[in-house]
């Protein structure tokens, strides 16, 4: 689903590479975490994922396409394949929770008679029933990383990508957020998730890909945080 | 694709940067009225070159039946109307002249029709009628090569047999080809600077507008929507700012063709053709150059267009 072949990524400026030469192969269904300390090349793998940068060297493979190679236009196609999720979740404030959630949809031209149907289908899967014309403000920490989340899923992508989801969230609501990617990961979709987070790592044993300065220093189909090489 | 979300931005942004957009849309209504002004100019130029020559032009009129230079004791039309023998020969001198660039016959009824245009209608009407066809002399168009060598041509012809008057465009258009080219030149250099600061007002407005949508931007691109349906809230108020600049413009060359030319400096000039409604729509539709409804939106969107591929790159 998504392969990295030797992929390089240098910023402009002096320094180590960002990405140096990695190789990674992550298969359709897959649950992956992506870990390692600040500035070992979690962000730059996903951005590239996401096509929002282009590797230096190396190819990117996603579902199958090289997408270093793909033209500008298509890459709008290519990013409705992918659902995104940050730490700090990027809701639109002035949007009411079912309209973040529309949004994702509206803006990809999809028909209201579609969106009245999947987003409350949505809502309801990712645990926020009765939250639908509430505020962004008006919900806690892990209400909103799951509307983040509904948004990334609603349009019923084949990735998701998670930037430290539970990044600001308390232990117990991480789990939360943990079993929710749990789910849509066994309804197919292939989940990287970029994550800092020790315990969640060690108590939802995934595959684990350690980046360090740029390189992968450990790839364990079954692994925990805290292995020390 | 729906539109929805389209429309409903582009309300948003037109009231929230109201203020930008109304120093772009009172910026490009006063350019584009000067560019529009200047049109004007350039046709009234045009109407009154077709009209009257330009000033590289000598007209010769040929001796008619009763010539009004006999009054003068002019000796060249003591033998009636001007004959076919001495049309001849002036047309032959003036082909001859090193000075003459071309040279073209206009009939009498072609004069006439021209002055039916330039002077009012109760000159031609009436039982006796001040301008009648058989009065209008038949002439000879003359064009120089350079408009202040005029001596040589109006010596050579002025005392030819058939030769009634000579009239030299030069002199007695000079002045008016100069002070139409003058303000064509002030209007378009005045066009020329508001239409940049138009332009500067557009970039800064974009900016403004792609800061205050950066988190709405970031997330239509991340969940893929295309650049088109990104920008196109950009193009629409950018098209909206032109279309009111241009409604506004066109209403004020209206007020200028209608109460400064037609009502104005029409009724009080009539040695000069005057341009009409069909030349205002020139000015708004255009041709070459083109007319500010052309200019007006390409002003503003081609620069969003431009700009919105920096901000929202996909």
């Amino acid at each position: 689903m998504i392969r990295f072949e030797k992929v390089t990524k240098k910023y402009p400026g002096p320094g180590r590479p960002a990405l140096d030469e990695v190789t990674i192969d992550i298969e359709k269904g897959e649950f992956v975490y992506l870990v390692g300390s600040s500035g070992s090349g979690k962000s730059t793998a996903l951005r590239l994922v996401l096509r929002e940068l282009r590797p230096t060297s190396g190819r990117v493979y996603v579902a199958g396409k090289e997408i270093n190679r793909m033209a500008g236009w298509k890459v709008p196609r290519l990013r409705r394949q992918i659902g995104t999720v940050f730490q700090d979740f990027r809701l639109l404030q002035n949007k009411t929770v079912s309209e973040n959630v529309a949004f994702a949809q509206q803006v990809i031209g999809k028909s209201r008679k579609e969106i009245n149907r999947v987003v409350p289908e949505t809502l309801e899967m990712v645990g926020l029933r009765g939250t639908a014309d509430r505020l962004p403000d008006e919900l806690s920490g892990g209400e909103q990383q799951r509307v983040a989340i509904a948004r990334a899923y609603v349009n019923r992508p084949m990735i998701l990508i998670a930037d430290e989801p539970t990044g600001n969230l308390d232990p117990t609501t991480s789990v939360g957020i943990m079993k929710l990617l749990e789910d849509i990961n066994a309804a197919g979709t292939t989940v990287v998730m970029a994550t800092h987070d020790h315990g969640i790592v060690d108590q939802f044993t995934k595959r684990v890909v350690e980046l360090g300065e740029g390189r992968v220093v450990r790839d364990e189909a079954s692994g925990s945080y805290g292995f020390q090489h | 694709m729906t539109l929805r979300y389209v429309f409903s931005e582009l309300r948003t942004g037109l009231r929230r940067n109201l203020t930008m957009h109304l120093a772009v849309i009172l910026t490009l209504f006063v350019s584009l009225t000067l560019a529009g002004c200047g049109i004007l100019l350039q046709r009234e130029a045009k109407v009154t070159t077709n009209a009257l020559g330009s000033d590289l032009q000598i007209l010769v009129n040929l001796c008619t039946d009763k010539d009004p230079s006999l009054r003068e004791g002019n000796p060249n039309c003591s033998g009636g109307a001007v004959t076919a023998a001495q049309m001849k020969q002036v047309e032959s001198v003036l082909k001859q002249s090193p000075d003459v660039s071309a040279v073209r016959y206009q009939s009498q009824e072609q004069g006439y029709q021209i002055a039916r245009k330039l002077y009012p209608a109760d000159y031609f009407s009436g039982p006796t009628p001040i301008i009648r066809v058989q009065d209008w002399p038949s002439a000879f168009w003359v064009t120089l090569k350079d408009p202040n060598k005029t001596a040589g041509v109006i010596s050579a012809v002025r005392g030819l047999p058939g030769v009634s008057h000579i009239k030299d465009q030069h002199e007695q258009l000079g002045q008016v080809y100069s002070i139409i080219g003058s303000l064509k030149v002030g209007s378009w250099i005045a066009a020329v600077f508001l239409l940049i600061a138009a332009l500067l007002e557009v970039a800064n407005t974009i900016r403004l507008a792609a800061l205050a949508r950066r988190k709405e931007i970031e997330i239509m691109r991340l969940v893929g929507a295309s650049t088109l349906y990104i920008a196109l809230p950009f193009l629409l108020e950018a098209l909206v700012t032109a279309i009111i600049g241009v409604a506004l413009a066109s209403g004020v060359l209206a007020l200028v063709e209608r109460y400064g030319i037609q009502n104005g400096l029409a009724d009080k000039i009539h040695f000069l053709p005057w341009i009409g409604w069909g030349d205002w729509l020139h000015a708004i539709i255009g041709g070459w150059p083109v007319g500010i409804l052309i200019l007006g939106p390409a002003l503003t969107v081609i620069p969003t267009l431009l700009l919105t591929r920096k901000y929202i790159r996909v």
